[in-house]
């Protein structure tokens, strides 16, 4: 079934799609062409095909509304091939694209949470912020020894 | 008529893949002692360490040093058979074929190590270095972080990159765990260690035998972290319009002739697996077969051994599974000669079961990285120079099982001579080369 996927794609590079391939890797080499990728995924031949890729992205892109702008980011590093050649992978693209969005939001909110809150400092903040400190509220709640 | 095409040279093709397994190790390593030297002892002396691998002696720096020497071997003798137990719990369950549970377990413990470990050692960072990050912004962090690495871990197909990643922080933060014990119990421990994987992989008795050759006869992936460097692919393998499926162990059934093959199964072996090779082969045979072999590979996913679970205040840290995969793991070229296939590609595969030729992945239990950066974090304990000569014998070692595993083609330790050279020249140069060169120095001989 992975050997039929590939067929979606819109250049085939390999003109033997059936699964008895001569033993000629070579001739192989001269059909690709490099105006679209064959491979969805960064890992090229080793990652997923395209059906499993569209799970996948849909996947990650679902899972990430949990608080989980990194699976957001680990699903455009993930597709990237899919982000620079967005026309050949159309669905894929659009949870990508969307995960890229997320990913830029939540981390602008984030950091601009944090950026505020460290360089804020106590007089922005007042006395509370050396309760929301960290390495504070560590030694508070005894984390910090080693068990 | 058909050409075969040969890797451009031997020499490109097996340094590219020693490299790709030494650059981890290495990674690896550099972290432990960056942490070590870093985070250096403010926590107190192993007074409040106590943990199973200090259950039978808790070292204290007043006692005698043959008393810390029998205190040392208890600690160590205690540990070995924690783990021989716990191995053959592991072997058990896969031989039961419970693998949703260990795939369970496998995730659960990577969340421990990342959350709780990966937090604590944040929170070490934090204090030592007084970055202001308030509560939320380092639970949401910590949580992306552990949540990201329990599915890297957990899924079979995830970008090469960040499971790899994962598997590197989760090696580096339990040898960071592991350096914090005593001393003596230390190198002990890791002398007995690597003694039980010699006994564990080459005994026919041993658990990960027994657990190699249960994989082998099923066509499963071993549970257990395992971390795969990325195969060297030829020109022409990504070019087979296919997705290239990552098998464990060659599809046997078509097998002729693999007698010399069949006699080297065991468990520790650099696994060189060719997959463009063994797409080209198995794509002859039933598609039906490999896709059902694939489903396998996905379901069992990758694989957990180490697990540290955490109890109460009561300072007590149970290492659940010790690390099963101090292994090196080679894909076995069984040369799989169906009807239509061509000689030249028997030609190539027979070459790939040398070793020569090869395309594929070299697997490594992450016990070896743990081990091996346990070693150099605790020389960096002492000095930068022991450092350098335990990473330079941890390396030569590393290459020199390479070697073996390509001589013989048969399941090898990977601890045992890299842990025994980096010992050994761990006590050297503590005691011979520094005298040495300390003295040079001051007499501004060399320098």
């Amino acid at each position: 079934m992975d050997m039929e996927a590939s067929q979606t794609n819109s250049e085939n590079p390999n003109p033997n799609p059936n699964p008895n391939p001569s033993p000629t890797p070579i001739r192989n080499a001269n059909s690709i062409s490099s105006s679209s990728p064959v491979w969805p995924t960064i890992d090229g031949p080793l990652g997923l095909s395209e059906e499993d890729s569209m799970n996948y992205a849909r996947r990650f892109y679902k899972f990430g509304f949990l608080l989980l702008p990194l699976l957001w980011a680990v699903n455009c590093f993930y597709f990237w091939p899919v982000l620079r050649h967005s026309r050949s992978f159309p669905r894929i693209y659009h949870y990508v694209v969307r995960s890229a969005i997320g990913f830029t939001v939540f981390t602008t909110l984030l950091s601009s949470w944090a950026l505020t809150f460290s360089i804020g400092g106590t007089h922005l903040f007042g006395p509370v912020w050396d309760q929301l400190v960290m390495y504070n509220l560590a030694d508070k709640l005894g984390l910090t020894n080693w068990s | 008529m058909a050409e075969n095409q040969r890797p451009t040279n031997i020499l490109d093709s097996l340094g590219e893949e020693i490299v790709r397994i030494v650059t981890p190790v290495s990674i690896c390593m550099f972290m432990v002692v960056i942490l070590v030297s870093v985070l250096s002892s403010d926590t107190s002396s192993s007074a409040s360490f106590s943990t199973m691998a200090t259950m039978a002696y808790t070292e204290a720096s007043s006692d005698s040093s043959w008393d810390k020497f029998v205190g040392a071997l208890l600690n160590s003798l205690v540990f070995v058979a924690v783990v021989t137990v716990v191995t053959f719990v592991l072997v058990l369950l896969f031989y039961l074929r419970c693998t949703r549970f260990l795939k369970f377990y496998m995730g659960f413990s990577s969340f421990l190590v990342l959350m709780f470990m990966g937090g604590q050692i944040a929170v070490f960072l934090l204090q030592d270095f007084s970055i202001p990050i308030d509560c939320v912004t380092f639970l949401v962090v910590l949580f992306n972080f552990a949540v990201v690495g329990v599915l890297a871990v957990f899924m079979s197909k995830m970008a090469i990159f960040v499971t790899q990643g994962y598997l590197v922080v989760i090696g580096m933060l339990v040898a960071y765990w592991f350096t914090l014990l005593p001393e003596w119990t230390t190198w002990a421990l890791l002398v007995a260690m690597s003694l039980y994987d010699l006994a564990a992989v080459l005994l026919p008795v041993g658990p990960l035998r027994i657990l190699v050759e249960l994989a082998i006869s099923r066509d499963e992936d071993i549970p257990a972290l395992v971390y795969e460097a990325r195969p060297v692919t030829h020109d022409d393998s990504g070019l087979n319009g296919r997705v290239v499926q990552r098998r464990v162990w060659r599809d046997r059934r078509n097998d002729i002739s693999n007698s010399g093959d069949d006699s080297n199964i065991s468990t520790n072996s650099v696994l060189v697996g060719n997959e463009s090779e063994n797409h080209r082969i198995n794509s002859s045979l039933n598609v039906s077969e490999s896709h059902e072999i694939s489903d396998s590979n996905s379901n069992f996913g990758q694989h957990n051994v180490t697990s540290l679970v955490r109890a109460e205040e009561g300072q007590v840290v149970d290492i659940n599974s010790e690390l099963v995969v101090p292994l090196l793991q080679q894909r076995i070229n069984v040369p799989c000669i169906a009807q239509e296939e061509n000689v030249a590609t028997v030609e190539n595969l027979v070459l790939e079961g040398i070793g020569l030729a090869s395309s594929g992945a070299i697997k490594l239990g992450l016990g070896d990285f743990i081990f091996y950066s346990v070693l150099v974090g605790r020389a960096a304990m002492y000095d930068f120079m022991t450092v350098y000569a335990c990473y330079l014998a941890i390396v030569a070692g590393l290459g020199i099982t390479l070697v073996l595993l390509a001589v013989y083609q048969k399941a090898l330790p990977a601890l045992p001579v890299s842990v025994l050279l980096g010992v050994l020249f761990y006590f050297l140069t503590r005691f011979l080369l520094e005298a040495f060169v300390v003295g040079c120095s001051l007499n501004l001989l060399m320098f």
